[in-house]
């Protein structure tokens, strides 16, 4: 019960602190709003910014969906030979470091269609953990199982999916709830710097709209949408983590 | 007699790097004979097993394996189970390789005493209970051969001699040929009818020793004179050998 009434009771206490200084302040609302305000705004422009939260999310989850496919088949390939692992897993560290704001202009020049845009750029930013941790899950498996296998003349695909893959799924899972959170920024980031506009755009465009016209009761508006989108996010793939871990994985045990 | 189950000529491995890990080692292993391979750590035990198994091949010599017993069951020191699956899925593992389903699973779970554990997962199993779900996989196909590593060695002395005692009917009944590694003399005089003594750098054969035991191997034969006889016959020859390296 603590867990999880403490943490909001802090957070009621620091909206109201927040609410009370602002008001003996004296602070102008497009300065620092009051979260009533705040409030206010997320309530009269709920329609709208539900349809940019869901243009937000259509992107985050596509991205993360294609994220984890293309980075665990990424992973089983790199595994399979050292020498594929040492040319092509330099360039997922590439993908990694590079800022994805430096890219977003090229993408934008080279494709046309912006959801296409905005789904690259946050494929770009989650698919890294996922090739990582899935490499390093099934690089991990236990010697003598693969012993076994070998010795009861599993053919190297049946290893691959019966020990290698399963050996690898909390490795997997793991890069996922990572990847999750970056799907999210990269269609942020993205949104920012492809300034998407009109029916069509998302949550973070709405955000510096707001920004630039000084209504910065919706713009945190929209940043309270975008941080329980996150949250949300997290809490759906730690629970689908669980569910698969149940039976045999430590971190999964009942607490 | 027939055909041996395995014949080592000269067999030797050094791995890379140039570590000898066994000397040319010449030996028969009879079929349906159980052998014990007892020596202190690095006596290449381990190494003429995975030999055995074809999960190492010699740096030297040759290793023939008489007809009819390529089927192997290996159990290793830890049960090495595969967690995600359950009990009836992990003893299943050798026949689904050989597309054969799950055919004489359940009957194997009551031969090693772990009826209506099927499904359970290995996390919830006691480590005997988790030894006893390797061995099962091991004899699930009805092996000719049947190889151990330390099988017993990280449990508690009670659940070892219980899996002795349970192992040795097994072998009784089945007549595999067993090898059996274990850096315990009473366990390897207790089950074995012949055991050979190795030491350590480089390893190789010390001593090669017919057990004269009977052949029921009764629980009540651990606390009696003739096992402890003939352990403090193996455990002298180690000692002497021992001296012997020191000295050199």
């Amino acid at each position: 019960m603590t867990r999880i009434v403490a943490p909001l009771v802090f957070g009621v206490l620091l909206l109201a602190a927040w609410e009370i200084g602002v008001v003996i302040g004296e602070v102008p609302s497009y300065i620092m709003p009051r979260p009533s305000e705040i409030a206010s705004a997320l309530w009269a422009n709920a329609g709208d910014l539900a349809a940019a939260l869901a243009v937000t999310l259509q992107v985050t989850v596509a991205a993360l969906a294609l994220a984890a496919m293309s980075g665990a088949l990424i992973a089983i390939g790199l595994s399979q030979s050292q020498l594929a692992e040492r040319v092509f897993f330099p360039y997922a560290i590439f993908l990694q470091v590079t800022p994805i704001v430096t890219i977003a202009p090229f993408v934008i020049i080279w494709v046309e269609n912006i959801f296409i845009v905005l789904l690259i750029l946050a494929w770009m930013a989650a698919i890294f953990p996922v090739i990582s941790n899935t490499l390093l899950g099934l690089k991990s498996v236990d010697q003598n199982l693969k012993d076994l296998f070998r010795l009861y003349g599993a053919t190297r695909w049946q290893t691959v999916r019966r020990l290698m893959i399963p050996s690898a799924l909390p490795y997997f899972l793991g890069g996922l709830r990572i990847a999750g959170g970056l799907a999210l920024i990269g269609t942020v980031v993205a949104e920012m710097v492809a300034g998407t506009s009109g029916t069509r755009s998302g949550l973070a465009s709405r955000l510096v709209e707001a920004s630039y016209r000084l209504e910065l009761a919706v713009a945190l508006a929209c940043f309270a949408l975008l941080s329980a989108a996150g949250l949300g996010l997290y809490v759906v793939l730690d629970a689908v983590s669980r569910r698969l871990l149940r039976h045999w994985h430590e971190s999964a045990a009942a607490t | 007699m027939s055909e041996p189950a395995f014949r080592l000529t000269g067999v030797a491995k050094t791995y890379p790097g140039g570590i000898s890990a066994l000397s040319p080692t010449t030996l028969d292993i009879a079929r349906g004979s159980f052998v014990g391979l007892v020596g202190p750590s690095g006596c290449g035990k381990s190494t003429l097993l995975r030999l055995l198994a074809g999960l190492l091949t010699p740096s030297e010599g040759e290793i023939t394996r008489g007809s009819g017993t390529t089927d192997t069951g290996f159990v290793f020191q830890d049960a090495t189970l595969m967690p995600w699956a359950n009990v009836a899925a992990n003893v299943a593992l050798p026949l689904s390789f050989k597309r054969r389903g799950a055919e004489g699973v359940a009957e194997t779970l009551k031969r090693v005493g772990l009826d209506g554990f099927a499904g359970a997962y290995p996390r919830e199993l006691s480590g005997g209970m988790q030894m006893r779900v390797s061995i099962a996989r091991a004899i699930v196909t009805n092996p000719p051969v049947l190889l151990m590593d330390e099988p017993f060695a990280a449990l508690d002395e009670f659940t070892r001699f219980r899996l002795n005692d349970d192992l040795h009917i097994l072998w009784q009944q089945n007549k595999w040929t067993v090898v059996f590694v274990t850096h315990s003399i009473r366990e390897a005089v207790f089950l074995s009818q012949r055991v050979i003594v190795m030491s350590p750098r480089p390893g190789r054969v010390l001593a090669d020793i017919a057990v004269r035991l009977p052949d029921q191997r009764e629980p009540g034969l651990r606390s009696s004179h003739i096992l402890a006889d003939q352990c403090a016959e193996i455990s002298e020859i180690l000692r002497r050998s021992m001296d012997g390296a020191m000295a050199a």
